[in-house]
């Protein structure tokens, strides 16, 4: 085990390296002057202020020389500074990011305690009533648009029928979270439902692909009783298609609440990329860029050794 | 609102503002508010009895937040948010542009009296304002942002125009009321104040310093970048702005006594803030939204945890305007929200790059191809439908909205080109061109097509536009097909803002970028602040950095010259009159800046000024 994580990490490490290289190649070949879309086009009339910008920041020298200064201030633990924000990078992530995290995080954890068993469900009462029923609900929410979900949660609860706020709790730090809980309802609400469609669509196909299994037709010959063969031997197996999907779809989940937030007013990570990518804020791209990399890479491998341990075999194969 | 603030990025020719509006009648009410101020209870005003305290809360623009306190803004941060949610309410800019709903200058609240011209020497005397640790606001307060920007304005101050260095000599703090300056050629008045003393902010002695003691950037212009730089690195520390010594000096109305980096900000009232109008408010908070969708959420179903006093209508839930009604029907009248459009100190106009170096760049160049692309643009059509009532046509180089004493009676009259494809029609045909409705239309006689134009050339252009605002998406795709209905094709090409504004926003030439583009849209046009008067010399003369398009004619050089030194209205008007046909950018509709809602027992915020400044010292409850 100690192996297969050690060539994990290591390999994690490299595709890091590549992922940095190819983003800052990436924002360098964006056409446009960083200082113009940083100063807005008024500054050409000062174009002292565009050369003082180029200088200060690097942006005189070549691409390559530019990344490898920001990679010497990235292993200082210096993401840099955003330049339209005027905060650190790091300082944004750790107002941002606790908030994604606290949002993506609730969401998903709802999404699993609920779309497990509405899988295992489904697949033992597959073609009844109930069965058609969750696989309408799952196809119309998965088949949503995120901001259409989140703007219809808002009609309902927030305006038809005012039970709940309209935006996400409001304030510095993670303890408005608590204090305004019930202004993160909608927002939990509107990515789990669409989390939860996903993974209990999942689930029922894992559960129906393992209920045909051989291990399944002993345990009832041996007499075990269908609820115990159902939760001590297939639900077991069925989750290893789910830690995958998990794992992969951390970044994804991570990146991808930016709809939410935008349409909740919650100013997480997502929405800080998707607005600093319109004005050309690289050190923030740059610091977003390396945190949904690691979430990714972190992703994968929680995933793996999930898999490890879920599946035994996995650990064997790989030494 | 019509744009979204955040959307409708302008090409401010020095973002923002110093001044605020007041109306005569807001002020008028807000004097009876002085009289009655520091007292509690309530008064009887227009609308209701008024109650002291109280917090009225400010729904910022979507995406943005303040986020630079110091008003000797960079660059890099200077922008409406800075300016006028932030920096303006706690420093008071010498003079205040904003009357009521007219850009002009406001004698009430500005920090001193008009300038006394004597020949070319100005002398500036300072009213009994008082910072708020006591000392008072003093002529070699204004000589130490002159020094700055002296010492450090050319990289370092956003709306950097050479002045005080091209337009003044002999800065003297003659007494601590009085100051005096020559100016280098007789300048014409109003431009001098309109446009030059307008950027001043005086700062306080206390600023005066660097991180290892006090220094004499008031008396040294050489000591004055370090002091730029330590001023600038304090400002960049967000979480110190409400208990710094530094910032917590101001001159105006308001304190900050919350400040949180993602646009949560709570003002409370300067004590001994020495302005005509003492705030009546207990609180005046800023709230920062996402999206204006999820700001109107807020509108429509206020908690506990959110409510907002003054906020705005995204664009797609206007509703349409009737002819000749101010409004539609509010659809927040319900929930007790007044609505107000309020347009914006400026114009708005597409480019065509007469400097274009593809095989466009002839035609371009031909007047008369110009104005046929002109009589294409329905600008009417375009505020009728997507606009949904709420803006302008832009008549010229000088805005028609609000109407204003700058504005030509020629220009009163309205749109210059008037859709009119028959007339459109006929200059191409007029000057050698075989029109081909929805075909290809070409150049069959290039003697008549103009210099450089070849036999066979077609009328094909290509023609990026920034992304992001529904309506100028809208408007284009109208342009588009009202060429091609005389064989122009316009083949549109969406691209985010700061690529549009990268490629079109400067003279190709003079900023040394590619020329290689014929036609750009980024939607915003160009706002008048802080130089407030419309003069033109940044935007239209030849060699202008900003002259996005390249256009270059002696004639209107000379005008513009005499709009700079001459104090007679007729010299705007000539100027404007002879350019505005010209064409030396494309003119279409300016959008209101936005449609606001406003609690209907918050009295005194409207009308607001379209210089976009706000003086919520002048707001009050009403019960």
């Amino acid at each position: 085990m100690a192996v297969f994580l050690i060539r994990r990490v290591l390999q994690a490490l490299v595709v890091l390296l590549l992922v940095t290289v190819i983003t800052f190649a990436l924002l360098r070949m964006i056409p446009g002057n960083v200082a113009v879309a940083i100063m807005g086009p008024g500054v050409y009339r000062d174009p002292a202020a565009i050369k003082l910008f180029d200088t200060t920041y690097g942006f005189d020298k070549p691409w390559y020389t530019q990344y490898l200064i920001w990679l010497g201030h990235l292993v200082r633990g210096n993401l840099g500074y955003s330049w339209k924000l005027n905060q650190s990078v790091a300082s944004l992530l750790g107002t941002r990011l606790p908030k994604t995290i606290a949002l993506v995080g609730i969401s998903t954890i709802l999404a699993l305690i609920v779309a497990v068993p509405i899988g295992v469900i489904q697949a033992v009462r597959r073609n009844k009533l109930l069965d058609h029923v969750f696989n309408g609900s799952s196809t119309l929410f998965y088949a949503m648009p995120s901001f259409l979900l989140g703007i219809l949660l808002i009609l309902v609860f927030a305006i038809k029928i005012p039970i709940l706020p309209a935006e996400g709790p409001q304030g510095e730090g993670l303890g408005v979270i608590f204090t305004q809980f019930n202004a993160l309802i909608l927002p939990i609400l509107s990515l789990a439902l669409i989390t939860i469609a996903l993974f209990s669509r999942y689930m029922r196909s894992s559960v129906l692909d393992n209920i045909t299994e051989d291990y399944v037709r002993t345990a009832k010959a041996k007499g075990a009783s269908e609820r115990r063969i159902l939760i001590r031997h297939v639900l077991r197996n069925s989750l290893i298609p789910i830690a995958t999907l998990l794992g992969l779809s951390l970044p994804g989940i991570l990146s991808g609440a930016l709809i939410t937030e935008a349409v909740f007013n919650y100013p997480g990570m997502g929405l800080l990329f998707y607005q600093e990518a319109q004005s050309s804020d690289y050190p923030v791209l740059l610091g977003v860029t390396v945190v949904v990399a690691v979430a990714t890479v972190v992703g994968s491998l929680l995933a793996d050794v999930t898999y490890a341990v879920l599946d035994p075999r996995v650990r064997y194969v790989s030494q | 609102m019509g744009r979204a603030p955040e959307q409708q990025k302008r090409p401010r020719s020095r973002l923002r503002s110093r001044m605020l509006a007041v109306s005569v009648g807001a002020v008028a009410l807000a004097l009876v508010a002085a009289a009655c101020g520091g007292s509690s209870g309530s008064t009887t005003a227009a609308g209701g009895t008024k109650v002291a305290g109280g917090t009225a809360s400010l729904a910022l623009p979507p995406s943005t937040t303040p986020n630079y306190v110091f008003p000797f803004t960079s660059s890099a941060y200077i922008s409406v948010t800075n300016s006028d949610y932030l920096a303006q309410l706690l420093y008071r800019p010498l003079y205040w542009f904003g009357t009521g709903s007219q850009p002009t200058v406001n004698t009430s609240i500005s920090l001193a009296n008009l300038p006394v011209f004597n020949g070319n020497k100005v002398t500036i005397t300072l009213k009994p304002y008082k910072w708020s640790n006591g000392t008072p606001v003093t002529a070699q307060n204004v000589v130490f942002w002159l020094n700055m920007e002296q010492a450090v304005g050319a990289t370092d101050y956003g709306a950097f125009t050479g002045f005080p260095n091209t337009v003044v000599s002999g800065i003297k703090a003659v007494s601590p009321t009085e100051l005096t300056m020559t100016m280098t050629k007789a300048w014409s008045h109003n431009w001098f104040l309109y446009n030059e003393l307008s950027q001043i902010t005086p700062m306080p002695t206390a600023w005066d310093r660097t991180a290892s003691g006090p220094s004499s950037c008031t008396t040294t212009v050489s000591d004055c970048a370090k002091v730029y730089a330590y001023l600038d690195a304090q400002s960049k520390a967000l979480s110190s702005y409400v208990t710094s010594p530094l910032w917590s000096i101001v001159d105006g109305p308001w304190k900050l006594s919350a400040f949180n980096a993602d646009g949560h900000i709570t003002f409370v009232p300067n004590k001994s803030y020495s302005g005509p109008v003492k705030p009546s408010l207990a609180q005046f908070q800023e709230v920062p939204f996402t999206t204006d969708t999820a700001e109107y959420g807020v509108l429509q179903s206020p908690s506990a945890s959110g409510k907002v006093n003054v906020g705005y209508i995204p664009t797609q839930d206007l509703p349409a305007k009737p002819a000749n009604a101010v409004v539609g029907a509010n659809p927040l009248a319900s929930k007790g929200y007044d609505m107000h459009p309020l347009p914006v100190w400026g114009i708005n106009y597409y480019v065509q790059n007469l400097q274009s170096t593809t095989a466009n760049g002839p035609v371009i160049k031909q007047l008369y191809f110009r104005q046929a692309m002109a009589y294409l643009m329905n600008q009417e059509a375009v505020i009728k439908g997507p606009l949904k009532g709420y803006g302008s046509i832009t008549v010229g180089p000088v805005a028609s909205a609000p109407v204003t004493q700058f504005l030509s009676p020629t220009g009163k009259q309205g749109d210059p080109f008037p859709y009119n494809p028959t007339k459109a029609k006929s200059l191409l045909t007029s000057h050698g061109w075989n029109v081909v409705p929805q075909g290809q239309t070409t150049c069959t006689t290039p003697s008549l097509c103009g210099p450089g134009v070849k036999a066979g050339q077609a009328l094909k252009f290509n023609f990026p536009y920034a992304t992001g605002t529904a309506w100028i998406v809208s408007e284009l795709s109208q342009l588009q097909s009202n060429a091609a209905a005389l064989g122009i094709k316009l083949n549109l090409e969406p691209k985010p803002f700061n690529q549009v504004t990268a490629l079109a926003a400067g003279n190709c030439i003079v900023a040394k970028i590619p020329c290689n583009w014929d036609m750009a849209d980024w939607g915003g046009g160009w706002s008048f602040a802080p130089d407030y008067l419309p003069t033109g010399e940044t935007l239209f003369k030849c060699g202008a950095i900003a002259n996005s398009g390249g256009f270059c004619d002696k004639t209107n050089d000379g005008l513009i010259d005499n709009t700079l030194t001459s104090n007679a209205s007729s010299a705007m008007y000539s100027w404007q009159d002879y350019l505005a046909t010209k064409l030396p950018l494309s003119w279409q509709p300016n959008a209101d800046y936005a449609v606001y809602e406003i609690s209907s027992n918050l009295k005194g915020v409207w009308p607001l000024s379209p210089t976009l400044t706000f003086t919520p010292e002048n707001w009050y409850f009403t019960k």
